[in-house]
């Protein structure tokens, strides 16, 4: 004779089980969700120009928005790269009272960030790499290594986002300018 | 052993026999047909299914991560966009592939009520006052529900702490409304519904409460509703 249930009693276990799978599912679609993502930012910063060098983004302004979240009141630029083809060395001289960069990687988390005062120069100068290709360059140190903000990471593919607070309109085409002078290339 | 004895028309042929006839319902055995067993567990992995995908949809389209620090009415994220990120944050941010703002640029403050608890309304006249944490640099933008910049009679949808006027004590007093306002004036959307929603965004830059645990005791703007039309 088979194992039976009373109806009331199966009501519960089938309420139960119901709930159970449901949490199951809920887990597996918020977990699955950052790897089924069409449009990354990593994606679309590519949209803006080649890797490798800061495309200056559009302006801010209502549905024209590059990205999502930036502030109005800034410009921004951005840089792809991948460490697998060399370290980065990131240069910028920009005239703004704030800028700001930040380093993410190709999941948009942030690596590594700084503004114009925690540089501690008006210039920006950053190395990102990897652990081995920074045992490398020891060996034989550019000499300009001391002034370099060095940042070790593991993550081989990512993006720098610029931020750079525009005070007046007068001053837009000059940091403009800045922006897109801004370097993301070998060392 | 007696029992059997007792028991009216047993036939004696067989135990099922008498079990069946003469239990109480309660106790009988219920037998389950193979076809409705496998209705009900169609069922459970149905409702299963759309119960959790619901609720994993509603939770993602709200945008909010849940590993927020709230001061007054306004949240912050700071964990958000690292990699200490709660799985709900993860999946909110990578969807809309939002680049945060790093806690070495700044911190973001998101207000979607106003004082009283009521969600923001576009259509409406919003007093911000009082004054914000200490900041090197900060902007105070009016975007729609989902984060989305609008379009308004100036054009801009913004306001900067450089350019803002003060009272002598130092706090401030920002007037969020669609029309023109005399004194520090924070445009919203020249065409907007009720519906459109409608979020404050104060990015502090530079600011040493980013980390998060400084952010106990700091002042932030009151939101008051003025009125609505």
């Amino acid at each position: 004779m088979p194992v039976t249930l009373s109806p009331r009693f199966s009501l519960t276990v089938g309420i139960l089980a119901t709930l159970s799978l449901a949490a199951i599912i809920h887990i597996l679609v918020i977990f699955s969700i950052p790897h089924n993502v069409q449009h990354s930012a990593f994606d679309n910063v590519a949209k803006h120009g080649p890797d490798r060098q800061f495309n200056l983004l559009p302006d801010v302004k209502p549905g024209l928005e590059a990205l999502p979240d930036l502030d109005p009141a800034m410009k921004h630029a951005a840089c792809r790269f991948e460490l697998a083809d060399g370290p980065v060395l990131f240069d910028a001289s920009i005239p703004a009272p704030f800028w700001s960069i930040g380093l993410f990687n190709s999941a948009g988390e942030t690596v590594y960030s700084l503004n114009n005062r925690t540089a501690g120069a008006e210039r920006l100068s950053m190395l990102v790499l990897t652990t081995e290709q920074l045992s490398i360059l020891r060996e034989n140190p550019p000499e300009n290594l001391e002034d370099l903000i060095v940042i070790e990471t593991g993550q081989i593919s990512g993006f720098a986002l610029l931020r750079a607070y525009v005070p007046h309109l007068s001053k837009a085409e000059e940091i403009d300018g800045a922006l897109m002078a801004a370097s993301c290339g070998t060392i | 052993m007696t029992d059997e004895l007792m028991r009216p028309g047993n036939a004696g042929d067989s135990e099922t026999d008498w079990y069946e006839d003469k239990q109480p319902s309660v106790l009988r055995p219920y037998r389950s047909h193979p076809l409705r067993t496998l209705t009900a567990v169609c069922l459970v992995i149905v409702l299963a299914s759309l119960l959790g995908i619901s609720s994993a949809y509603l939770i993602i389209e709200r945008e909010q991560p849940l590993d927020a620090e709230t001061i007054g009415q306004w949240r912050a994220y700071p964990k958000a966009g690292t990699d200490e990120a709660d799985p709900y944050s993860v999946a909110i941010y990578t969807r809309g592939a939002v680049v945060p703002l790093a806690s070495g640029e700044g911190l973001a403050l998101v207000a979607r009520e106003d004082n009283a608890g009521h969600l923001l309304d576009p259509t409406c006249i919003y007093r911000l006052a009082g004054q914000t944490p200490a900041a090197r640099l900060w902007t105070l933008t009016a975007v729609d529900g989902h984060g989305r910049l609008v379009e308004t009679l100036p054009g801009r949808a913004h306001l900067v702490s450089h350019n803002l006027l003060r009272k002598i004590d130092g706090t401030f007093e920002v007037t969020a409304a669609r029309n023109p306002h005399s004194g520090n004036w924070l445009p919203l959307a020249s065409d907007a519904h009720a519906g459109d929603g409608l979020r404050f965004v104060l990015r502090l830059y530079d600011a040493p409460v980013t980390t998060g645990a400084a952010l106990d005791g700091v002042s932030v703007p009151l939101i008051e509703r003025l009125g609505c039309p």
